[in-house]
């Protein structure tokens, strides 16, 4: 081991030795050169002359409607910053400056130390500066050290949309929102992320790249000129995004909701797009803009109607009777069972020892399944939910594709539930409940919870015979599968014929939608669920054919009543919207 | 059992160890005066930097005491296992768009390159240690060519010029040192100079004249010659051909990898910054903690690669005179302890450690005033950084016991 002997001559030993110590001499020649030669240059450059980085936030890129007219847009605001390191006296800075602008040195205090990232970088202070107090502050300048203007690009609704919950909201980044970010080297503090709605959807397509320039700074911290020796970079806007939403009829459903709880969702089952979306009540989408107070934020959070939710996407509810389709299809799907068959409702139903009684307490008398749902009969379901199992009914659900989420672009989506068997034995004990609970299912109530756009998803299928892309708010490539029913023709004729019938027979719970012209045929089924919380929810779900287009509607009014009495009233309003609508006409 | 007194440690060279500790030390001066504004003891450089001084104590021991036979024994296969180290961060995630960094469930990644450049050095004095070769042949020298090349590939690609670079340079002190012809070493490098010499038709002639006087002085065939001379002529003349069949985007980032001061957000910018910082600082240096330049936060890196701006404000350029100094003491002594060595595995091994060093020393101090293009290497047992610290320290075990003359 290690038996061949070192034969390394003094030759080679001085030459490697004499090159090491030449690097490390040249290396100290040029340390000389740049530390004592040309200190002075050095030295006049660090104090005299220091090179400012500063970023230009890239715009956004903004927010189309299905036309292209501007549902979000930007525009610039002015904000102050402050270079930390050229201000001697910080408490007496901020007081000057909280006086010129008439703000409290606190607040211009606590902005600092959230935005503080080192010495020598611009550190906000204040935003939304307005022209009287830029000019205050320019008057007195000489009183200030190290303060500065930025303008920033800002998110605001130049065409009286609200729709915060389907657009979300932008926000600032702090050093909180820093640390959680995946991606957090492509932002820096103060610059803006998508938080909810389509803004954090699509946030890289709308987000952009910052632009960075260069200043030289004098000894004043001054900018005196762009730095020579680096070359500046341009933001670049983010890609605009052009979303389904049709201006005037979400303007037009937005003016029927106000003061009203609850959705308007309409659709074009055809290609997916959603035309209108409302979830109320709702909040101005400039709310988190500005700054938002402590007892604003405190009040919103808190607002027993919580505004903040999303309705239509993270609400979930009992469907009522607007699920009896379900019902339906899982009968059809018996061999056994005879659509033509009349079964008597004298106005409830004895089950075991328990009286399930229907909406008409009066009864409806003999009635076979499209009469039973042209009134929406209650008892006739009950009756003939006996001859299915729970997992026909569960299984009808899911092909619709309840309980599971409809995968629309928007985050934050419910899943909703329909129940299985394991679902009740883990609830109520493997005894502890009974076949009771398929009479509840089959009218829509019970354990079921529907979000409403799951009930979107649900009417566009049954409008196109389980043809219907997946639902979604903007115009993509690819689009997510959806749920594909299949049926057999008879099957989606009798679903027809049913809710045709709703709308068109003497006591169909309809009829009030319809705006009543010859070439528009409304299809539709009322729902009045009832709700543990308070008075019943109200739904009217439908569609409409209309110059060989359809046009999709949900409806949902949170404790408003009766489903055919005040839902449906609101439906004819959009219909006749979309009839006046003459671009929808010429389509 | 390793038999202690068989080792001989009292007759351990204690300056090498005494010299790293007092670099290390001064890395610690300049890491405290910005670490504090940090807002963690976790992000915190100085904290960081004395946690990994314990592991790499940890593994001064280790190496140092390891007996050399069992180093010499088992050099082809920790070589191996290094080559397949650098490999494992491919199948990991990107840091910052590399693949340099290996995540071991520990709270803080590894870079296994660091270790890769030991086990070639250990690898290579193995094979050139050998009796049965015959260094003065030139095709002696393409084995060793091979071991040096295929770690310093794998990791070029990650990628990390920079170690890729320190990789590949220990090979020529290394087979200089084993009696390797100091015209076949020229005849190595030669084609690299002549590609990069043909954008410049003045440089290209004089290189060419170079190269005829010396292989005019090498004696050698004449045809033999001939070839040598107009193979590189032709690679050179080669090079602009092909340089302008890339599009302007390859062009670019071949430029950016080589010259990354062609990127204006990146590099250029931070040796504006590091030369006038360091200019600024003097003979005295403005002092510690008072480096406006310093505490610009504008360089990114300035705890581990560009730790000597912060030293050469704060401290000036005394400062800076003694750290050369200090390695220059450190890397003499090893190539000293190199000559004096009586085994050639240790002698060997002791050149390429001592030129890691020296690299690392050269690019890294070079970087920081402009000398040469940017290249992320640290500074030994001054930059912060975890595995490098620890693997410079395993480094200085090794040479210390390489350094003593025993037979087992």
């Amino acid at each position: 081991m290690l038996k061949s002997d070192n034969l390394v001559s003094n030759r080679q030993f001085l030459i490697v030795r004499s090159f090491a110590w030449f690097m490390l001499l040249v290396l100290g020649v040029r340390y000389f050169q740049i530390q004592i030669v040309e200190h002075e240059i050095y030295r006049l450059k660090s104090n005299t002359n220091r090179i400012r980085k500063v970023n230009k936030n890239a715009p956004r890129g903004l927010i189309l409607d299905r036309d292209g007219e501007i549902l979000v847009d930007n525009y610039p605001v002015y904000v102050l910053t402050a270079i930390p390191g050229e201000m001697e006296n910080k408490g007496n800075q901020f007081k000057l400056i909280a006086d010129y602008i008439e703000s409290d040195s606190s607040i211009i205090h606590s902005s600092y130390k959230k935005y503080y990232r080192g010495r020598f970088i611009p550190t906000r202070l204040a935003k939304d500066m307005n022209f009287l107090q830029l000019g205050n502050l320019e008057e007195n300048k000489l009183n200030l050290e190290g303060v500065y203007y930025d303008q920033i690009p800002e998110r605001f609704f130049p065409n009286g949309v609200r729709a915060p919950h389907l657009f979300g909201y932008v926000k600032e980044i702090d050093r909180s929102i820093r640390k959680n970010l995946i991606n957090k080297d492509a932002y820096e503090l103060g610059d803006l992320v998508g938080w909810s709605g389509l803004e954090k959807q699509y946030e890289t397509f709308l987000m952009g790249q910052r632009g960075t320039s260069f200043y030289e700074v004098n000894a004043s911290g001054r900018e005196v000129g762009a730095a020579s020796e680096l070359d500046d970079t341009r933001p670049i806007p983010g890609n605009n995004i052009r979303t389904t939403i049709d201006l005037e009829l979400q303007l037009f459903c937005e003016s029927l909701m106000r003061d009203k709880k609850g959705v308007i969702l309409v659709g074009d089952p055809s290609s997916g797009g959603v035309l209108a979306a409302i979830s109320a009540p709702d909040y101005s989408p400039d709310f988190f803009t500005g700054l938002i107070t402590e007892s604003n934020w405190k009040n919103m959070r808190t607002n027993p109607d919580k505004p903040l939710i999303n309705r239509y996407v993270q609400g979930t509810y009992i469907p009522g009777s607007i699920v009896k389709m379900i019902t339906q299809v899982a009968l059809l799907k018996q061999d056994n069972f005879d659509k033509n068959r009349k079964h008597h409702c004298p106005g409830f139903y004895q089950f075991g020892d328990r009286i399930f009684g229907c909406w008409f307490t009066e009864g409806h008398g003999s009635l076979n399944l499209v009469e039973a749902m042209s009134v929406s009969c209650d008892v006739y379901f009950y009756k003939t939910v006996t001859q299915l199992s729970l997992e026909n009914l569960y299984d009808t659900f899911k092909q619709f594709g309840f309980g599971s989420k409809t995968n629309i672009d928007i985050p934050n989506e419910a899943s909703g539930l329909v129940p299985d068997k394991s679902y009740m034995s883990k609830r109520y004990g493997k005894y502890g409940w009974s076949r009771g609970v398929l009479l509840n299912l089959a009218i829509g109530q019970g354990e079921l919870l529907v979000t409403p756009i799951q009930i979107l998803n649900y009417i566009n299928l049954l409008s196109t015979k389980g043809r219907s892309p997946n639902n979604h708010f903007v115009f993509v490539d690819n689009l997510p599968p959806n749920v594909k029913p299949e049926l057999s023709s008879e099957i989606w004729n009798n679903i027809h014929t049913g809710l045709r019938s709703a709308i068109v027979s003497r006591n169909g719970t309809g009829k009030k939608s319809d705006p009543k012209l010859n070439d528009f045929l409304v299809y539709g089924k009322t729902g009045t669920a009832e709700n543990p919380h308070g008075d019943n929810h109200a739904w009217f779900v439908g569609w409409a054919d209309y110059n060989e287009e359809k046009y999709s509607i949900v409806i949902l009014l949170e404790n408003a009543g009766s489903g055919g009495t005040v839902a449906a009233p609101l439906a004819k309003k959009v219909f006749e919207k979309i009839i006046e609508n003459s671009r929808f006409a010429a389509k | 059992m390793i038999n202690l007194k068989k080792l001989n440690i009292s007759e351990a060279p204690w300056k090498i160890i005494f010299s790293a500790s007092f670099l290390s030390f001064i890395g610690l001066v300049a890491l405290s005066s910005i670490s504090y504004q940090s807002p963690s003891i976790a992000q915190n450089p100085f904290y960081k930097q004395l946690f990994f001084l314990i592991f790499a104590f940890l593994g001064f021991l280790i190496t140092f005491f390891t007996p050399k036979y069992l180093i010499h024994k088992y050099a082809y296969v920790i070589y191996s296992l290094g080559a397949i180290l650098v490999v494992l961060p491919f199948f990991g995630p990107t840091h910052a768009g590399t693949y340099r960094w290996l995540n071991v469930g520990l709270p803080f990644n590894f870079q296994p390159s660091e270790f890769a450049k030991i086990f070639s050095v250990l690898a290579l004095a193995r094979y050139l240690s050998d009796n049965t070769i015959n260094i003065q042949y030139f095709k002696s020298i393409l084995v060793p060519i091979l071991i040096a090349l295929l770690p310093a590939l794998i990791v070029l690609n990650q990628p990390d010029l920079g170690t890729a670079l320190v990789m590949v340079s220990v090979i020529f002190p290394m087979l200089y040192w084993s009696g390797a012809r100091p015209f076949h070493l020229f005849l190595l490098v030669a084609p690299v100079l002549s590609i990069l010499t043909a954008f410049n038709v003045i440089a290209f002639t004089i290189w060419a004249l170079i190269i005829a006087a010396v292989i005019f002085y090498a004696n050698t065939k004449i045809i033999s010659g001939a070839g040598y001379f107009f193979g590189n002529i032709f690679f050179g003349l080669l090079s602009r051909p092909i340089w302008d069949m890339l599009n302007p985007y390859q062009q670019n980032r071949v430029l950016t990898f080589i010259y990354p001061e062609k990127d204006p957000l990146g590099a250029a910018y931070q040796i504006i910054q590091s030369k006038t910082a360091i200019g600024s600082g003097g003979l005295f240096g403005k002092g510690w903690g008072e480096g406006t330049q310093t505490h610009l936060k504008f360089l990114p890196v300035q705890e581990s690669d560009f730790i000597l701006s912060v030293i050469g404000e704060e401290l000036g350029f005394i400062a800076i005179v003694v750290i050369l100094i200090t390695f220059g003491y450190l890397i003499s002594s090893v190539i000293r302890n190199s000559f004096l060595s009586k085994d050639k595995f240790s002698s060997l091994s002791l050149i390429g450690l001592g030129s890691i060093l020296l690299a690392h020393v050269f690019v890294n101090t070079a970087m920081t005033v402009g000398l040469i293009p940017v290249k992320g290497l640290p500074l030994p047992f001054i930059s912060a950084g975890g595995t490098f610290l620890v693997t410079s320290y395993l480094m200085i075990g090794l040479i210390m016991r390489f350094s003593i003359n025993y037979s087992d």
